[in-house]
C-alpha cells in the first residue's frame, strides 16, 4: 500500500509540475509580482503607522493564525475507482493513509512556517515579545496543524464522533482557544493545550480505526474536491480536461437570471449567466477576485496605485472568465442547437460585460467610500469602462475566434 | 422528413470506421440501427447529427446537407444520446426552457407539450431540481422529454432503453409511434432486438463499419432463408458467420 501511494505520488507530482509550467509561463507572473510587491509595500507602509501596545493587534494575530491553520489539506490521491478495486484491501488502507498524511504534512507545515514568518514583523512592532515566545507560537501552530491533518484522516472513516465531525468546533473554536491562550495568557499553556488536543485525536485514530469502516464515498469525494480546487487554479492558466465544478442552487439569485427574455438570441446568455451565478467554477472565482480587489483598495492610498490596481483586476477577472466560453462544449446539445457561433460569442461578451461592470462599480465604490476620494474613484471608473469595452469588443473575440478553426 | 445517408465514409481519425454506408429513413418511418458494440452505430449517428464531418459521401435531410445551411439542418434534428448529458447548472424547468429557446419554439405551445411529457414520465413535481443529480433512468427521461418537446421532424435515438423502467419503455414507444403518425422520421440504434422487431418498420444491420443488410423483417427473412424467423436469429447468423 505504501508502494501504491508512492506510485500515485510520483504521477501526481509530475502532473503538477506539468501544470506549473503553464502557471509560470504567462504574463501572469508579472501581474503576480505586481500584486506581491504591492502587498509587501503596503504591509511595510502599514507597519510604520503602528506602535507597541495597540489593543487590537493581538486579535489580528490570533485571527490570522487561525486562518492560516485552515490552509493545507490531506491529500489522499484516491480515485473514483478505488471503491471498487481497493475495497477488498480496506484494512491495509490505513498504511496508505499514513503515507498520505506524511506527504501532506510537508506542504501544510511549509505554509504555516511561511505565514508565521510574514507575521513576525507585525508582532514585533505591536508587541514586545521574545524570540522564544515567537518560537513557541510556531510550535503550537504546527502541532495544531498536525491535529487538523490527523482529524482529516479520521474523517475518512465512518466515525460518528460529534466533536470531530463538527468543523466549527474542531477547526475554529478549539484552535482559537488554544491560540488565544498562547498569545494572551501564556505560550506554554497554549502549547500544552495543543499537545492535549493532538494526543486526543491521535488516540482516537490509533486505537479505533481497525473497528471502523472506511467511508469510501466520502473519502473519494473529499479528494475529488481537493483536486478540483487545484485544477480550478490551473484552469485559470490553461485548459484542464475533465474539470467539473460543483453547483449550488442559489435560489436568491434567480431574480437576476429571470430577467433574461426566453428568446433564441438569448440561449447562451441563459446558459452563461447561470454558469456564473450557480457554478462554483467561475462564479466563486469571480466573487473571490472582486472581493480581493475591494479589500486591497481599502488599504491602498496612492492614487496611481489604485488606478493601476483596478485596471489590473478588471483585466484579471475578464481574462479568467474566458475559459467559461468553452464550459458547455462537452454537452453535445450545444453543438446541435440551431444557433450559430456568432450569437454564442455575442451572448458571452454580454455576460462578461455585465459581470465586469458590476466589479467596476464595486471597485470604484470601494475607493469612494474607503478613501473618500471621488476624483480617483471617477478616474478609475471611466478607465474601467473603457477597458471593459476594449476587452469585450476586441480582446475576447480576438482570443476566441481563432480557436474556432482548431475545434 | 427524409434522412438520406449515401456512401458515407468516416470516423474519428484518418482510418475510417465507416466504410461506404448508405441507407435512408423515410417520412413516418422508424428504422432500427442494429449492430455489435463497435460496429459503428454511434459513429454513424455522430455523423448524422453533425459532430463528425464525413470523409466521403453525403448526409441529407430532405435534400439539404449541413454545409448548405447549418442552422436549418440542425433545426430538423432532435437527439437522444446513449448516456444522458445534462447541464450541471440548470434545473429541469430550465432544461426544457433552454430547449424551447434554442429551437425557437412557440413558448406556450411547447410548455403545454412539455407538461404532458413530464407527466407521462412522472417528473412534473421535480421541475426545480437539478436533473444532474437524478438516477440514470430519470436522466434518460429528461433527455426524452427535451427531445420530444422540439417536435423535430427527424429523431435520432441512441440506445434509449437502458436504465428505463418497463413503463417508461412503453411510454417512449408510444411517443415514437405518435411522432411517426405526425410524419416524423426516427432512427434508433438499439440492442433490444425483440423490442426493435416489434416496433421498427425497417432495419439496418451494421457490421464492421458496413451495412450488411437492410430492409423490413419480411425482406430480411426472404434474403436469408433458413436462419430463423426472429430478428435475433437473423442477427446471430450474421455475427456467427463472420466469426467463422
Amino acid at each position: 500500500m505504501s508502494k501504491l501511494f508512492r506510485q500515485r505520488l510520483t504521477k501526481h507530482l509530475s502532473e503538477m509540475a506539468r501544470y506549473l509550467r503553464y502557471v509560470f509561463n504567462d504574463h501572469f507572473v508579472i501581474a503576480l509580482m505586481f500584486m506581491v510587491g504591492g502587498l509587501g509595500f503596503g504591509y511595510s507602509n502599514g507597519l510604520k503607522g503602528l506602535e507597541t501596545g495597540i489593543w487590537w493587534a493581538p486579535y489580528v494575530v490570533i485571527f490570522t493564525l487561525l486562518l492560516l491553520l485552515q490552509l493545507g489539506r490531506l491529500a489522499t490521491l484516491m480515485n473514483d475507482a478505488d471503491v471498487v478495486f481497493l475495497l477488498p484491501r480496506e484494512r491495509s488502507m490505513h498504511a496508505y493513509f499514513i503515507n498520505a498524511k506524511n506527504y501532506s504534512e510537508i506542504m501544510a507545515m511549509l505554509i504555516q512556517i511561511v505565514g508565521w514568518f510574514v507575521l513576525i514583523p507585525f508582532i514585533r512592532v505591536t508587541d514586545d515579545v521574545s524570540w522564544l515566545f515567537l518560537f513557541e507560537l510556531l510550535v503550537t501552530q504546527l502541532i495544531l496543524k498536525d491535529a487538523f491533518l490527523e482529524r482529516e484522516l479520521v474523517l475518512r472513516y465512518q466515525y460518528r464522533i460529534k466533536i470531530i465531525q463538527s468543523s466549527i468546533l474542531f477547526k475554529w473554536l478549539l484552535p482559537v482557544i488554544v491560540i488565544g491562550v498562547s498569545y494572551l495568557v501564556n505560550p506554554v499553556f497554549g502549547l500544552v493545550l495543543a499537545i492535549i488536543l493532538n494526543i486526543g485525536i491521535r488516540y482516537i485514530s490509533f486505537n479505533r480505526w481497525q473497528k471502523v469502516q472506511i467511508d469510501w464515498n466520502k473519502a473519494i469525494m473529499m479528494e475529488n474536491n481537493r483536486m478540483l480546487g487545484i485544477y480550478r487554479f490551473f484552469n485559470l492558466f490553461t485548459n484542464v480536461p475533465s474539470i467539473t465544478g460543483s453547483v449550488k442552487r442559489r435560489r436568491y439569485l434567480d431574480f437576476i437570471v429571470n430577467r433574461i427574455k426566453p428568446t433564441r438570441e438569448n440561449t447562451y446568455l441563459y446558459l452563461f449567466s447561470r454558469s456564473i451565478l450557480r457554478g462554483t467554477e467561475f462564479g466563486s472565482l469571480y466573487l473571490r477576485l472582486t472581493l480581493l480587489g475591494m479589500v486591497l483598495l481599502v488599504f491602498i492610498q496612492q492614487q496611481w496605485l489604485i488606478v493601476v490596481l483596478t485596471i489590473l483586476f478588471i483585466y484579471l477577472i475578464g481574462f479568467q472568465l474566458i475559459p467559461s466560453y468553452f464550459h458547455f462544449d462537452d454537452i453535445v446539445f450545444t453543438h446541435l442547437y440551431p444557433i450559430n457561433e456568432k450569437q454564442k460569442l455575442d451572448n458571452f461578451s454580454r455576460t462578461t460585460a455585465i459581470a465586469l461592470s458590476i466589479t467596476a462599480v464595486l471597485l470604484a465604490g470601494t475607493t469612494l467610500i474607503a478613501q473618500q476620494d471621488w476624483k480617483t474613484a471617477l478616474i478609475s471608473l471611466v478607465l474601467e469602462g473603457i477597458e471593459i469595452l476594449l476587452l469585450v469588443k476586441f480582446y475576447i473575440p480576438g482570443r476566441l475566434l481563432p480557436n474556432k478553426s482548431s475545434n | 422528413m427524409t434522412l438520406e445517408v449515401s456512401h458515407l465514409v468516416g470516423g474519428y481519425s484518418q482510418i475510417p470506421v465507416l466504410k461506404d454506408i448508405s441507407f435512408d429513413v423515410k417520412d413516418g418511418e422508424l428504422v432500427g440501427l442494429i449492430g455489435l458494440n463497435g460496429a459503428g452505430k454511434s459513429t454513424t449517428i455522430n455523423h448524422i447529427i453533425g459532430l463528425l464531418t464525413p470523409q466521403k459521401g453525403t448526409i441529407k435531410i430532405n435534400g439539404l446537407t449541413i454545409t448548405e445551411d447549418n442552422q436549418e439542418f440542425k433545426q430538423q434534428i432532435a437527439y437522444i444520446p446513449e448516456m444522458p448529458i445534462l447541464y450541471q447548472e440548470l434545473t429541469l424547468r430550465e432544461h426544457i426552457e433552454l430547449t424551447i429557446m434554442a429551437y425557437g419554439l412557440d413558448h406556450e405551445k411547447a410548455w403545454k407539450r412539455a407538461t404532458e411529457l413530464l407527466k407521462i414520465f412522472r417528473l412534473e413535481n421535480k421541475l426545480d431540481w437539478f436533473p444532474a443529480n437524478f438516477s440514470k433512468g430519470m436522466k434518460q427521461k429528461v433527455m426524452i422529454a427535451c427531445a420530444f418537446v422540439t417536435e423535430a421532424p427527424l429523431m435520432i435515438i441512441d440506445e434509449p432503453f437502458l436504465g428505463l423502467d418497463p413503463l417508461a419503455v412503453h411510454d417512449l414507444l408510444s411517443l415514437i409511434e405518435e411522432r411517426k403518425k405526425a410524419g416524423a422520421s426516427v432512427l434508433m440504434s438499439t440492442h433490444a432486438l425483440d423490442t426493435a422487431e416489434k416496433y421498427c418498420d425497417r432495419f439496418v444491420l451494421l457490421h464492421d463499419g458496413q451495412v450488411k443488410i437492410e430492409g423490413s423483417l419480411a425482406e430480411l427473412r426472404q434474403a436469408l432463408p433458413g436462419v430463423g424467423e426472429t430478428l435475433d436469429d437473423i442477427y446471430m447468423s450474421f455475427t456467427k458467420a463472420d466469426q467463422r
